[in-house]
């Protein structure tokens, strides 16, 4: 499965987090809300406003802070 | 099972008093959990108070208290903001994490850190919250429909070793979704007891209550939730050489104080309001860097480690997968997903939020929403504001009737029936305006539009997160700018406490409504829209604009700051919960009664008197003979420019002939009030505000309105009724169509006017509420001074420009 930047992800497409590549503060308050490495999920709406929904939790993540999620494609 | 917390043998006083003896140590109970798991909820069914709850991350940004006697016992609870980790640097999750931890800086010898803007000298320290020790008991409040993600918090709940009790909310709504948490499972894993109940349901606080008098509550035990042997010998290692003999912290905070040193990438920065003492910024780091190389040493990232331990024991918890998160629920979307891709059903949540929260049609959404509101608030409102009119003027009517003449009478009717029944007509509008607002709070939508807005606020300098506070400011911008306390950024957050004044509260609706009732015709435009709504609309977005540049404005100003991107946890839609709904807005309407009701009753009685003394018919040194002071006062007082007929000799009434003087065509009762304290004090700024278009009396109006805004309808009201000496009892708007000038016989009141006037209650600071807040938000008198003056300076100019403008439009 090819890694990607979740900004890149179709509608509906389900994905397990590979990475979070932004700063430290970012990474923690996307780890808080459930969004870590190995998690997995799918793209409810996007790109341009994306929402996530990843578990139980849905996201709504701005455009700056999703090119920083590198996601594997399920 | 741990003890017990120590006995007390309180008198049973009543729920919410404490006792009065304040030696007695009452056990506290806090409420912990993730945002918007309904811990509001259980702790007003616990605690029997009502505090404000909704449908939104965000909603509690302060500690609330209340009493409960359980079991023969009595106990505070305390309702905590909610947070997602006790790592978080959220103004108002930091009030969560330190109640929990009883610090709020105490034992510290450490400066006091500042991480704000310069300019504006504003951190993200706390605002002074009440002083509290650690709690003896958590209630930790999980969403059983989201136990993964929630269950983070709990195990950082368990390394501060406090007794807790876990609370498995939300139990219907997991059922519906096929999720089923197993308490039992969970109770062996965490150690701690658990109990699953459903907050809206009424037994809830009750099997809550039971759990607690049955002691089902345990001391849990720090690093329950089995990190890797190097972590833990990390923990050890920096409580050991740092935290216990240096941070100055309470035992609870510990262990989750060296587990946020290992994870932070700039540990040393302040966190809990200090900074190291000075000199001992090396032994911090020399302490964390080895506590990081035994992390690192084991193979394992120091900053990534805790986490994944963490989702690893909590996979463990609630599916026994020990590394995917929330598997069963993942599976229950990808099943939905793949019927979507199939053309099967897509989930009816998906296709609103692809609507609600698209690029462009999410602001036009947005927009239209926040239209249908006024609308809806101008038009339903208005049978119910003229019975409560009728109701008024007839108690008026009884109490004249019925009552002797004199003056606890003419208090009565003159000045608290009309100055109250001035502003509680406008008790409709409010409701509704509230309703409206707990509605959409309730449905889940306004986490979607701060989602939405977040790409245009931060043009402005602000947050996404800034739109619920501005939202709450329709209501009142006092909670609107408490609830700035969840937008992280110290800078994004000052932006907002300033600009927020400017949109239109619910203080401003009876002004407004006076105004466009009396001046704005109620004719159809656009085919399905009343010019009245559409005017009432006009302002709000006035106001709403009015904000945006004041928030450009700002944001050239301070010092640029990185924006911080927007993530948030979007709730489910829900059906808004209607008990919750009205009982929310009825407590807001109760509010407004009591508050403005008891500022309006004080501000009438003294303005009675301020505006029926003295008494003018026979001035007292005419008596006495003083003909030429008499003389002189009268030219000076009432301005007279052509012969004024004084039979002073006579001692009759002053009267004047038609035309002939500023009293000329005046009612008696005009001449007395002109002449009066209120009179001279109002015709004493007139020559301030007549460039505006104002006339004396609604310079009373504006004085008395600086305390809160609607109170200047209660003043008119007053003053109109004193004026009125042939027992009018016609509603407040035909007296102010009706006013007219006695010297010129033109009406006091145009449509130029009645703009000026709006305009100016749009944009000046006549709230001493929020100016506290300010105050205690920012924590120093200048910005409120700045935004007092600022904003009224403000005012003053662009109601000059209105009236000009107008005047010469509209002739």
């Amino acid at each position: 499965m090819l890694l990607k930047p979740i900004l890149l992800a179709g509608k509906g497409e389900q994905f397990t987090i590979h990475s979070l590549g932004s700063n430290h503060e970012e990474v923690s308050g996307l780890q808080q809300l459930g969004c870590f490495e190995g998690a997995t999920g799918r793209v409810v709406s996007g790109p341009s406003n994306l929402i996530l929904q990843i578990g139980n939790t849905r996201l709504a993540i701005s455009d700056r802070l999703a090119r920083t999620i590198v996601i594997r494609s399920q | 099972m741990a003890p017990r917390p120590a006995a007390v043998q309180g008198a049973k006083t009543g729920h919410n008093q404490e006792p009065e003896d304040g030696s007695i140590h009452i056990p506290t109970i806090a409420l912990a959990g993730n945002p918007n798991t309904g811990k509001s909820t259980l702790f007003n069914g616990m605690t029997g108070l009502r505090q404000h709850i909704a449908n939104y991350p965000g909603i509690t940004v302060d500690l609330s208290t209340g009493f409960a006697d359980i079991g023969g016992q009595r106990y505070r609870i305390v309702d905590l903001p909610g947070t997602y980790s006790l790592h978080s640097r959220k103004p108002d999750e930091r009030i969560a994490v330190r109640s929990l931890f009883g610090t709020i800086g105490a034992g510290h010898s450490g400066r006091t850190g500042d991480s704000g803007p310069a300019k504006t000298g504003m951190n993200n320290k706390m605002p002074e919250a009440d002083e509290l020790s650690p709690p003896d008991l958590i209630l930790n409040i999980v969403d059983s429909s989201n136990p993964d993600r929630n269950l983070f918090l709990t195990t950082q709940l368990m390394d501060t070793g406090i007794p807790m009790l876990v609370v498995l909310n939300m139990a219907d709504l997991a059922r519906e979704k096929g999720i089923d948490p197993d308490p039992e499972r969970l109770e062996r894993k965490l150690g701690v007891p658990v109990v699953s109940v459903s907050a809206t349901e009424r037994s809830a606080a009750g099997l809550i209550r039971d759990a607690i008098a049955g002691e089902r509550f345990a001391r849990p035990k720090p690093l329950g939730w089995r990190p890797e042997k190097a972590l833990r010998k990390a923990v050890e290692h920096l409580v050991e050489h740092w935290v216990r003999p240096h941070s100055g912290l309470p035992a609870a905070a510990h262990i989750p104080e060296a587990l946020r040193l290992i994870s932070d990438e700039h540990p040393g920065t302040p966190f809990h309001d200090t900074l190291p003492p000075p000199g001992m910024q090396k032994v911090l780091e020399k302490a964390v860097d080895e506590a990081r190389s035994i992390i690192r040493q084991a193979g394992g990232n120091p900053v990534a480690i805790e986490v994944l331990n963490r989702y690893e024991f909590i996979g463990g918890c609630t599916s026994g997968n020990a590394t995917k998160t929330a598997t069963a629920s993942a599976t229950a979307t990808a099943n939905a997903n793949a019927k979507a891709n199939t053309g099967a059903t897509i989930p009816i949540a998906d296709r609103i939020d692809t609507m609600v929260t698209h690029r462009i049609l999410g602001p036009l959404f947005f927009a239209l929403v926040l239209m249908l509101v006024f609308q809806s608030i101008f038009t339903w409102a208005e049978p119910f504001m003229d019975l409560i009119d009728l109701v008024f003027i007839s108690s008026g009517m009884w109490l004249s009737a019925n009552l002797p003449p004199g003056i606890l009478t003419d208090v009565l009717v003159d000045g608290v029936l009309a100055g109250l029944g001035g502003v509680i007509i406008f008790l409709p509008q409010i409701l509704f305006l509230f309703f409206f607002i707990h509605l959409l709070e309730g449905s889940g939508y306004m986490a979607r539009a701060a989602f939405v807005m977040d790409r245009f606020m931060a043009r402005l300098g602000m947050h996404g997160r800034s739109v619920v506070p501005l939202v709450s400011g329709f209501a009142c911008a006092v909670p609107g700018i408490m609830a700035t306390r969840s937008i992280e950024s110290a800078r994004d957050r000052f932006i907002t406490i300033m600009v927020l004044p400017f949109m239109t509260c619910s203080a401003r609706l009876p002004v407004y409504a006076l105004l466009i009732a009396a001046f704005i015709p109620p004719t159809v435009v656009l085919g399905f829209l009343n010019l009245q709504g559409v005017v009432f609309f006009g302002l709000y977005m006035f106001g709403i604009l009015t904000a945006v540049l004041a928030a450009l404005v700002l944001n050239r100003m301070l010092p640029k700051e990185k924006h911080r991107p927007f993530v948030m946890e979007l709730p489910d839609y829900r059906m808004p919960d209607w008990r919750t709904v009205l009982s929310n807005t009825f407590d807001r309407g109760r509010v407004f009664v009591v508050e403005a009701g008891r500022i309006i009753i004080a501000i009438s009685i003294v303005l009675w008197f301020l505006a029926s003394y003295p008494k003018t018919d026979v001035l007292p040194h005419i008596q006495g003979g003083d003909v030429a002071l008499v003389e002189e006062e009268v030219e000076e007082e009432i301005e007279v420019d052509i012969d004024v007929d004084v039979d002073v000799e006579m001692g009759m009434e002053m009267e004047a002939e038609p035309g002939t003087g500023a009293e000329a065509g005046e009612s008696a009762g005009g001449r007395e009030l002109r002449n009066s304290y209120a009179g001279r004090i109002g015709r004493f700024i007139e020559p301030a505000i007549e460039p505006l278009g104002f006339d004396w009396k609604i310079g009373i109006g504006l004085i008395t309105s600086f305390a809160a805004r609607e109170v200047i309808v209660g003043t008119l009201n007053t003053i109109y009724s004193i004026q009125a000496d042939n027992g009018s009892e016609e509603p407040l708007r035909q007296k102010l169509i009706g006013d007219t000038h006695p010297e010129t016989g033109q009406p006091v009141y145009t449509i130029a006017t009645a703009l000026s006037l709006m305009v100016f209650f749009a944009l000046a600071m006549q709230c001493m509420a929020t100016i506290a807040v300010v105050r205690r938000e920012t924590g120093t008198w200048k910005w409120p001074l700045v935004m007092f003056l600022g904003m009224t300076a403000l005012a003053w100019v662009c109601s000059f420009v209105v009236y000009q403008v107008a005047g010469l439009l509209l002739g």
